[in-house]
């Protein structure tokens, strides 16, 4: 259902946001030639029919040739994806690791000089916009320092299906500045939300109960707090690795990370409905597994979700 | 501020003693502080808990759970909810005592079967159970670690009537096979009549009365007491239709708590030197100046 949705708005956008018959021709097209293109396109069809074939192609993830390079569609997002995948995920795992284990050790340590300012600090990450994190990386480690690449994904190697960066030193060099551009704001997020969650599950009284039990600060912390936190925590993280996938655009263009946000980039530069439609249906669907995902988690967590869904199958 | 002040007594082995009073009095924050669980911005400022000719106020992490523990009020909220009371009670059992895992296994399975519960629910989660049950748990949880003390603050408070009378009487079983002495925090002189052997009397975090809990209840000697005692409700032909006695007032906040007895504006029977002069224990009994027959204060 949110797939159709998805599907109808990127569709209904695309078709009345520019004309791409200007774009492929020039201005100074006859008009029969114009005729001729928008027959191949099929722009000539009723618009239902235009979303009907649209939404059968898509299903077999067959979205016609790209407008402007007249390579198929698929083919180019495929070849695009393994590179902002690999990005998103390092990034999301970055993002989530640190910002759990800072959040946490800001909630223990609250009001210690360490905690204080690691959460002033944090408000950097949330206040400065990505694209300037990203220059000022670039400036600080690139340009000045020269450690590390500015742009590009380094060597690659290909796996016939899949081009990974991860074997390759220049790969993983290459993958650290984008990654912590794009992971920062989501730890700062990650980190205050799990301070406020921790600071709120550490006086429910089974943590009373824990520590007049006798157990340590190490099982009270990680195995009565933790899992009880998780849940808001993964909900939170799981939005926002599809905001990390659909927001890559922005770091994809400072770093000429060459992933599907780039070429979504350059695709509305031209005009190039077929790209622009496929990659809007794709972090659509990115969005619809990632919760499917967090929903199922939701059961591995917690016992009382889980015996609700028996009751509700019975 | 002074949520308690000036507060002393003494728990023997093996005994029930019970703490009453309004809510504020300080009970809780009794059984708190002798676990050192006292939250900042509170702290303990001065004063000794000593435990077994130890003092432990600095360092209670030595006694918490392996010599003194804690049963809390509300049973729905006292056990984490994402894990099975078999795992909460193998941790806490091994945290203390070294066990196997199996060991701590058998162990906590025999503690389930002592409060009642069949082994079988073993692997349940704390939301399939009942609030008696979950008490049930909580307290085989803190009898685990074969604690020489246990503090149960309103331990029944949350629970049906009918459910209260089991969780006591198990409650009262075990420490008794146990030779383990319980602090019992209640606002319900039923209560303490039923369960306790002797009982303190707490108003605005200061000893009122203390004593044994049949001389208290039958001849109490603080105004305080008495007020309690005639507040609480009994049903028999005669209370049918009489109105219940209230103490008129409400105990002092914190911040103005009166100088002088703590009590003078709500007692019925004050005497000038209880508005000037906080009175001390007296008789080894109440902290009331009435009791002060030797300099003659009429």
């Amino acid at each position: 259902m949110v797939l159709l949705l998805v599907a109808l708005v990127s569709f209904i956008i695309f078709r009345y946001v520019g004309n791409p018959v200007d774009n492929i021709l020039g201005q100074e097209a006859t008009m029969a030639q114009r005729a001729a293109l928008e027959d191949a396109l099929g722009l000539n069809q009723p618009i239902y029919l235009q979303y009907f074939d649209f939404l059968v192609s898509a299903v077999q993830f067959e979205f016609g040739n790209s407008y402007r390079g007249a390579l198929p569609v698929a083919e180019l997002i495929l070849s695009r994806l393994p590179a902002t995948l690999e990005l998103a995920v390092t990034s999301a795992v970055l993002g989530v690791f640190f910002g759990i284990t800072l959040g946490i050790y800001t909630a223990i340590n609250r009001g210690s000089f360490i905690s204080n300012f690691i959460l002033s600090s944090s408000l950097i990450g949330v206040s400065l916009p990505t694209f300037l994190i990203g220059v000022l990386l670039i400036w600080i480690f690139s340009v000045e320092l020269n450690w590390l690449p500015s742009f590009g994904r380094g060597e690659v190697i290909d796996l016939g299906w899949w081009t990974t960066g991860f074997l390759t030193m220049s790969g993983l060099k290459s993958l650290i500045l984008p990654s912590i551009t794009l992971g920062l704001y989501q730890m700062t997020l990650v980190m205050r939300l799990t301070r406020a969650e921790m600071l709120e599950v550490l006086k429910q009284d089974y943590i009373k109960l824990a520590y007049s039990l006798g157990l340590t600060n190490k099982q009270i912390y990680f195995f009565h707090a933790l899992p009880n936190i998780l849940i808001p925590v993964i909900t939170i993280a799981g939005l926002q690795l599809g905001s990390v996938i659909a927001f890559a655009i922005i770091t994809e263009t400072v770093f000429q990370w060459p992933g599907v946000g780039l070429l979504f980039i350059n695709a509305v530069y031209y005009v190039d409905i077929p790209v622009m439609s496929a990659y809007l249906l794709l972090v659509g669907f990115a969005f619809v597994i990632i919760n499917l995902v967090v929903d199922l988690t939701y059961l591995i967590i917690d016992p009382r979700l889980r015996d609700n869904q028996l009751k509700s199958e019975i | 501020m002074k949520a308690l002040d000036n507060l002393s007594f003494n728990v023997y082995p093996g005994e029930i003693l019970g703490l009453v009073g309004e809510s504020g009095a300080g009970k809780s924050m009794t059984g708190l502080a002798i676990l050192g669980l006292i939250e900042a911005p509170l702290s303990i400022s001065r004063g000794k808990i000593i435990f077994n000719r130890q003092r432990i106020e600095q360092n209670a992490n030595a006694v918490r759970g392996s010599k003194i523990s804690m049963i809390f009020q509300d049973p729905l909220v006292s056990l984490n909810p994402l894990r099975t009371i078999g795992e909460q009670l193998v941790e806490t059992i091994r945290t203390h005592i070294k066990f196997g895992r199996k060991e701590a296994i058998e162990y906590a399975k025999s503690l389930l079967e002592e409060v009642g519960i069949e082994q079988e629910r073993f692997d349940a989660y704390p939301h399939t159970f009942s609030g008696g049950m979950r008490q049930r748990v909580v307290i085989a949880l803190a009898l685990a670690p074969k604690p020489s003390l246990v503090i149960a603050d309103e331990p029944t408070t949350a629970l049906d009537v009918s459910v209260q009378a089991q969780i006591l009487e198990l409650l009262k079983k075990l420490c008794r096979e146990r030779e383990t002495s319980i602090i019992l925090i209640t606002h319900d002189m039923g209560v303490i009549a039923e369960t306790t052997d002797r009982v303190a009397v707490l108003y605005s975090g200061t000893l009122a009365e203390i004593g044994r809990t049949v001389e208290v209840l039958n001849n109490p000697q603080h105004p305080y007491t008495k007020g309690l005692i005639e507040a609480t409700p009994r049903i028999d032909a005669n209370s049918l239709n009489s109105k219940l006695y209230q103490i008129p007032g409400v105990m002092p906040d914190l911040k103005e708590i009166p100088v002088g007895c703590p009590f003078h504006k709500r007692c019925p029977q004050y005497i000038k030197k209880c508005v000037e002069i906080k009175p001390p224990l007296l008789n080894e009994r109440a902290a009331c100046w009435l009791l002060d027959t030797e300099n003659g204060i009429l």
